[in-house]
């Protein structure tokens, strides 16, 4: 339901961005894929780093910090994955070198822009900000599912299923910290 | 492709048809799910709604009937 159960009040909806959901094309190689994952982790770290900065909240700002960090391993193992596919040494290109659209704006997790997600956290609460962090985990770990099920190697299926697992986590810590700051002290 | 070739859009109704669904329908007639946290879902929801907050949706979906049009919220 759009809006969410503000609209339902008949309360205006806050303008949260629209997070879309992951779809492939039946020809999309797996290189392809791990690239774009590598690029929704980057702009995801980009905004989790950035929006720790203005959080209300040192709890929250702490755990985006954090989160900034476990996004950052979760690049660099995908780079790794990608030289395994690409059976090279070494990639400085990468992710251009097979995605080369990748110049364009910065997207995160639910192919959201990043800066429009950041302009969007200016006034708002951190219950609020939580809330879209919550939506965005939600995303990134439909995303490493579908990954997982795309890849032939097994190797490189079991790293997706480890990160979407990760993921998991990382919701259930937002959801944690969310409750914490709707209970009164 | 761009990133965003990657993604679809997910299908939203504004709040009214909602209202309109549901004022229409029997209450065994769909799914309408609140995927907040307990809560907020005790702080008011949607007549009839079942709480399964985002965190168990996967492991509670059989609790969903596929046959039948879902709401989430």
């Amino acid at each position: 339901m759009e809006g969410g159960i503000r609209a339902w009040k008949g309360l205006a909806a806050s303008g949260v961005p629209e997070a879309g959901m992951a779809h492939f094309p039946p020809d999309s190689p797996p290189s392809k894929l791990t690239a774009l994952a590598w690029l929704l982790e980057k702009g995801t770290q980009k905004f989790y780093g950035e929006a720790a900065s203005g959080l209300q909240d040192s709890g929250a700002a702490r755990l985006f910090a954090e989160l900034a960090g476990a996004e950052e391993r979760h690049k660099g193992t995908l780079y790794r994955i990608h030289l395994e596919i690409a059976g090279a040494a070494e990639d400085p290109q990468f992710p251009e070198s097979v995605f080369p659209a990748s110049s364009g704006p910065e997207y995160m997790e639910g192919g959201v822009e990043v800066a429009k997600a950041l302009e969007w956290t200016r006034g708002k609460s951190p219950q609020e900000i939580l809330e879209f962090a919550l939506a965005l985990e939600v995303n990134a770990y439909d995303l490493h599912l579908k990954m997982e099920q795309r890849m032939a190697d097994p190797r490189a299926k079991m790293i997706f299923a480890l990160i979407a697992d990760e993921e998991k986590e990382h919701l259930n810590r937002l959801q944690e910290h969310f409750i914490r700051l709707m209970t009164p002290a | 492709m761009g990133v965003l070739d990657y993604f679809r859009p997910v299908s939203t109704l504004p709040a009214e048809k909602i209202r309109a669904f549901l004022n229409e329908k029997n209450a065994g007639e769909y799914n309408l799910v609140d995927v907040r946290q307990p809560e907020e879902y005790e702080g008011g929801h949607l007549p009839g709604a079942k709480l399964i907050p985002v965190g168990e949706l996967e492991s509670r979906l059989k609790e969903l009937d596929p046959h039948k049009p879902t709401i989430t919220y």
